[in-house]
């Protein structure tokens, strides 16, 4: 041990420490925290509506479901990877669940299909990635067409509606006056911010997204955790997918692809970088609860819904730019 | 000066053909022997219109995959430059002003994306996702999500053209082709796409503007949108805010199957092209037996994976024996 | 010393001056206050040793880094080089260490990047010139490679012959070389030298960056010597003797920043390599590290050195050949060797060591996440504590664990890579070049750390490129050449010039 060393940084130690606290992750969550009261305030001034109690539940069962698939997306962007097969993966779990519902199955037979088709397509991505080595994007790219493919196939332009009060109860239910789907929502960001703060598989993906070589030279068995969050992606999409069509009451195979775009907009609002190992859950949620306002806005406002692709296309260059001043400029030469 | 003749001498080797021939072959060779009314000249003709589209958009579609990009609005932007074309023609101008507008429209957005791939670094994909949701946006925006029609006759006219049997989108379509493969092989622009997708850097250092050369790879694919608008709305004489979205799928599913790769800038236009007409077959073999749209897309997914596996399985084989 | 005291070899004043240039990174001075001069018609050999200031230097030259102070004169006359155009434009082309080349351009476009002739009228590109052009220019060379291969089927050397080809081809007025002859064969290196006479006759500045004293004493008409950012001195090549400029090189020999204090008894195997072949170039190596002894594995840039520590940690496949660790033979990937106690602390800290957009705490602990906590609860204070104790030991400043790793000094950076592994536990260091690029101050530090390490009982494969460090610090040392152990020297053997020798195969 060499001896004799921490002597003079003891006073400065702790206002240092939250010196730093502040200007890194607070302060980014309390800006995004501001931006929500911002646009909750311009929301409520231009609509009477907006305050109303049923308005706000509302604006948050919304956000629920984008917070439902931007979480397993989040992981799998701090883990350095992506994936653009969430809402197709979402479509077809709930196709499937609602034909196995619909042929007079248990509903929560419905609800372990859409589960076990979505962890498996999470799982089919991972492979692509971690085997075939395959570009993320690219992998999960294909993945959003085969899926949507299935899911247009099994549903035949059909649409399956009409499902028992008891599964509706997942996506429409309340509970001490707040819907279901937010209680939902939060035991997810508590699982989820435990898993990636409090344990050491969530600390070993921040370790790959941040810098997959030096993981791997750390001793870390990238693949393996590459592999565990497409998964945990894939899971979420099928837990948002069995939310979803217990508020709708239809299944159709059109249902999940506007969620697209609103979910990397609300991940990448969020403050987690898309080049990886930055970010966290939590901002995920208040990203969730921007796009949210966001849209509830635009019904509120009686905008028409051509303009909402345009909108939420807008809000996502806007979010890569936020991504774009949080890390600096990438240094190139010249 | 020595001029010692070096024993280890390079030689330029052929390269190998991408897997996607034999695969190819084979798909026309079924196709003829069991689909029924494949081989017949009506449905070949209709092969050519049916390739004529995808294949303008899978020739910039490679130039920006070598340069380590992706194109994702590449349909929205085509559908939104076949409205701005349509609207333009139904409100009585010309046809030239029709073209100028839509390429315009199509430039704007390749530019836009160009910039910010180029000059900010972002990722090329969650860009072009972005642009993709504000051209569907446009669309719909301006044609309040109904098709636009009452164009006059001009347009299908100009479709209908045929030069000695050659009709006119094949004609577009290979004029295309030509146009890229001289670019790419013979100006300087093609030139620093190779160096682009594979050491930025060199390009840099050798003096030349990268940035630029960056966003006018994404502008060509803005321009031949633009122009491919005008197959698009010649074909229904009509134009509808979402029928090309999802072509891009069709577009980078040709360039992957035609060798190209993601990284280091290695580009093969011709393989590109027996991509497209793969594709092109496989749809219309499909369509002709039955099978719905949507799992064609699915057949095509699983023809790229076969073809990454065979092309990794012979990259193996190569390192080792070398 | 002297002191430019002696006169250009020809022409009235320099062609290029750099005057007082100043260039400054956090925690490092990579240039400070140099002054260089090169005129037509010299060979300008660079001497120093990394870290030295000799790529700071040439990156102010060509335009990548802006000098923080100074100026440069071109004919006397102030310019701006403010970007690789620009240095361009001025005639100066630089020959680099990495490789400049397009894998998919033939190596005719390959030479002529940015310059390619056109056709006057379509101002399409003119191939059969470009081609005319480009094999005249590997004739020049003595290269008979066609000009329509492509760079990736060439070899190290022939692509470096091609690099050399594409600087000729630029017609330039100054050509500075960074190590060119690092990966080339005897003959190759004659045919380069050749060119260079041939160039230097004709009047071109050539500032050439050389670790081999052998070329600097027949190349080079001067030679500037550099040392921790500074220019130690300027001479003329015939009048210095290799002692001379072994000693300006070393200055404050390591001997003088860093002594032993002790050397131990050996005591079991640690590392047992037998045979070892990799795809990366190594080639039939035999080595064996004892617990308590410090071991080094020198050699010249790229004869294999850091690829037999990558093999060891499983992070490259082994083609033939068997390694033992702590007696039992090793298979599987870095997870599976570093589980067994093996620290690889690697050459390139930034890509390779560290995520340098996480925490000096995240960094620290990342490769003894299961060893603090097995059950997979990650409980913050704890990590926090431990974080605090391994900051304390090893010294790093400022001792703030959560500050990102990005913010530190190359020597705290280096710090906290080594500390990750003395948490872990690991009893077998495989250090890859551990003091490239920091200060003086951080490099005796971290010696210190190691010797601690051998007499707790650890065993070290030190890798260097600084001949005295191996010298001064090592208990006995493998000296690598072409993939190859070239020999071994025992600790009264060893001295900068027995490594050299059998580095390369002298004498």
């Amino acid at each position: 041990m060499i001896p004799g060393s921490n002597a003079p940084e003891a006073t400065s130690r702790l206002p240092a420490h939250w010196r730093h606290r502040l200007a890194g992750d607070h302060a980014a969550l309390a800006l995004r925290a501001v931006l929500i009261a911002l646009i909750g305030l311009a929301l409520a001034l231009s609509s009477d509506a907006f305050l109303s109690t049923a308005n706000v539940l509302n604006v948050l069962r919304q956000a629920s479901l984008i917070f439902l698939l931007a979480a397993g997306l989040t992981l799998v962007i701090l883990c350095g990877g992506f994936d653009l097969s969430v809402a197709a993966n979402l479509t077809l779990s709930a196709c499937l669940a609602a034909g196995v519902i619909k042929a007079g199955f248990s509903p929560w037979l419905g609800v372990v299909t859409a589960l076990a088709c979505s962890t498996a397509a999470g799982a089919l991505n991972g492979l692509a990635v971690t085997l075939l080595r395959l570009p993320p994007f690219l992998a999960t790219y294909a993945m959003l067409w085969i899926l949507q493919g299935l899911a247009f196939h099994y549903m035949g332009g059909q649409e399956i509606f009409g499902f028992p009060p008891a599964f509706r109860a997942l996506g429409t239910g309340f509970l001490l006056g707040v819907p279901v789907p937010v209680y939902l929502m939060a035991a997810v960001l508590v699982a989820a911010t435990i898993f990636m703060r409090s344990t050491n598989l969530g600390q070993e993906i921040y370790a790959v997204g941040a810098n997959p070589e030096a993981a791997r030279l750390s001793g870390i068995p990238v693949r393996r955790r590459q592999m565990l969050v497409y998964m945990l992606s894939g899971l979420m999409s099928g837990i948002a997918a069995v939310v979803f069509l217990a508020r709708v009451n239809a299944a159709d195979a059109g249902m999940g692809e506007p969620l697209l775009l609103p979910v990397i907009a609300a991940v990448l609002i969020g403050g987690t970088s898309l080049f990886g190992g930055v970010g966290s859950v939590l901002g995920t949620v208040l990203g969730s609860i921007i796009l949210a306002l966001v849209i509830n806005g635009m019904n509120l406002l009686d905008i028409r819904a051509q303009w909402q692709p345009l909108v939420v296309g807008v809000v996502l260059l806007a979010a890569v730019m936020v991504d774009l001043v949080g890390r600096g400029r990438r240094e190139r030469i010249g | 000066m020595p001029v010692s003749a070096s024993s280890r001498s390079v030689r330029r080797h052929a390269r190998p053909l991408p897997a996607i021939l034999p695969i190819g072959l084979l798909l026309v060779a079924g196709a003829l022997l069991a689909v029924h009314g494949f081989a017949s000249a009506r449905n070949i003709a209709n092969l050519g219109l049916q390739a004529s589209i995808l294949l303008m958009l899978s020739m910039p579609m490679t130039l920006i995959i070598m340069s380590e990009g992706l194109d994702l609005s590449a349909g929205a932007v085509l559908s939104l430059c076949s409205v701005v074309m349509a609207e333009v023609l139904a409100s009585g101008h010309g046809l030239a002003g029709a073209l100028a507008a839509s390429i315009a429209v199509g430039l704007c957005f390749g530019l836009g994306n160009g910039a910010l791939v180029s000059l900010l670094a972002l990722p090329p994909f969650v860009v072009t996702l972005g642009t993709l949701g504000i051209a569907e946006g446009a669309s719909l925006v301006l044609t309040e999500g109904n098709a636009v029609s009452g164009l006059g006759t001009d347009i299908a006219c100009l479709y209908a053209l045929d030069f000695a049997g050659v009709p006119f989108p094949v004609l577009v379509a290979l004029a295309t082709w030509l146009f890229t493969y001289l670019l790419l092989h013979y100006t300087r622009f093609g030139t620093y796409v190779f160096a682009i997708g594979g050491n930025r850097d060199a390009l840099v250092l050798a003096g030349a503007p990268a940035w630029a050369y960056h966003i006018a790879i994404y502008a060509f694919g803005g321009l031949v949108s633009g122009v491919a608008a005008l197959l698009l709305t010649g074909r229904m004489n009509a134009a509808h805010p979402t029928v090309a979205i999802g072509m891009e799928f069709d577009a980078i599913a040709a360039v992957v199957l035609g060798g190209t790769s993601f990284e280091r800038g290695d580009g093969r236009l011709l393989g590109t092209v027996l991509g497209v007409a793969t594709i092109t077959v496989l749809r219309n073999a499909l369509d002709l037996l039955g099978v719905e749209s949507s799992l064609q897309v699915v057949s095509i997914g699983a023809l790229i994976l076969l073809v990454i596996v065979i092309d990794s399985l012979r990259r193996t084989r190569r390192a080792q024996a070398a | 010393m002297s002191r430019d005291e002696s006169g250009p070899p020809a022409t009235p004043g320099p062609l290029l001056a750099l005057r007082n240039v100043s260039k400054t990174f956090p925690g490092v001075r990579a240039l400070d206050d140099v002054s260089l001069e090169l005129y037509a018609g010299e060979v300008h050999m660079l001497l120093g040793e990394n870290g030295a200031g000799k790529s700071s230097l040439i990156k102010v030259l060509y335009g990548a880094y802006r000098a923080d102070a100074g100026t440069i004169l071109y004919e006397g006359d102030p310019v701006e080089i403010a970007r690789p155009a620009d240095a361009r434009r001025l005639g100066i082309a630089v020959i680099f260490q990495e490789f400049s080349l397009v894998p998919f351009l033939d190596l005719a476009q390959n030479i002529f990047l940015g310059r390619e002739p056109r056709r006057p009228l379509t101002r399409l590109i003119d191939h059969a010139r470009m081609h005319r052009e480009a094999r005249a220019v590997l004739d020049s060379l003595g290269l008979d490679y066609d000009t329509r291969a492509l760079p990736v089927q060439l070899g190290v050397a022939q692509q470096q012959m091609v690099e050399i080809a594409k600087a000729l081809s630029q017609r330039a007025r100054i050509l500075v070389m960074d190590e060119p002859t690092a990966a080339l064969s005897e003959r190759e290196t004659a045919a380069l030298f050749a060119v260079i006479r041939q160039l230097r006759a004709s009047g071109v500045a050539i500032a050439y960056i050389s670790h081999r004293l052998h070329e600097v004493l027949e190349l080079g008409d001067r030679v500037t010597v550099l040392r921790d950012g500074r220019r130690v001195a300027t001479l003329p090549a015939g009048e210095a003797t290799p002692d001379q400029l072994i000693a300006m090189v070393v200055g404050r020999a390591v001997g003088a920043i860093y002594k032993r204090r002790h050397f131990g008894t050996p005591g079991k195997v640690a590392l047992e390599v037998q045979g070892l072949t990799t795809a990366t170039g190594v080639r039939g190596v035999d080595l064996v590290v004892r617990e308590g002894e410090i071991v080094g594995l020198s050699g010249l840039v790229g004869a294999g050195r850091t690829e037999v520590a990558r093999a060891v940690f499983g992070a490259d496949p082994v083609v033939a050949g068997e390694i033992r660790i702590f007696g039992t033979i090793a298979e599987g990937g870095p997870e599976r060797i570093a589980a067994r106690g093996v620290a690889l602390i690697p050459e390139n800290r930034k890509l390779e060591g560290l995520a340098l957009k996480r925490s000096v705490q995240d960094n620290l602990l990342v490769a003894s996440l299961w060893k603090l906590f097995p059950r997979g609860w990650y409980r913050a204070v704890a990590a926090n504590r431990h974080a605090r104790s391994l900051i304390d030991r090893l010294r790093v400043t400022p001792p703030a664990p959560r500050r990102l790793a990005r913010v530190l000094s190359g020597g705290n950076q280096q710090k906290v890579v080594i500390g990750k592994w003395l948490a872990a536990g690991c009893r077998l260091f495989l250090f890859d070049e551990p003091t490239r690029g920091i200060d003086i101050g951080a490099k005796s530090e971290i010696f210190a750390l190691i010797e601690e390490l051998v007499e707790r009982g650890a065993a070290v494969l030190l890798i260097s490129s600084e001949l005295a460090e191996i010298v001064h610090v090592c208990d006995r040392a493998y000296v690598m050449r072409a993939g190859t152990i070239g020999g071994e020297l025992a600790r009264a053997q060893l001295s900068e010039e027995s490594i050299l020798r059998l580095a390369m195969h002298e004498g």
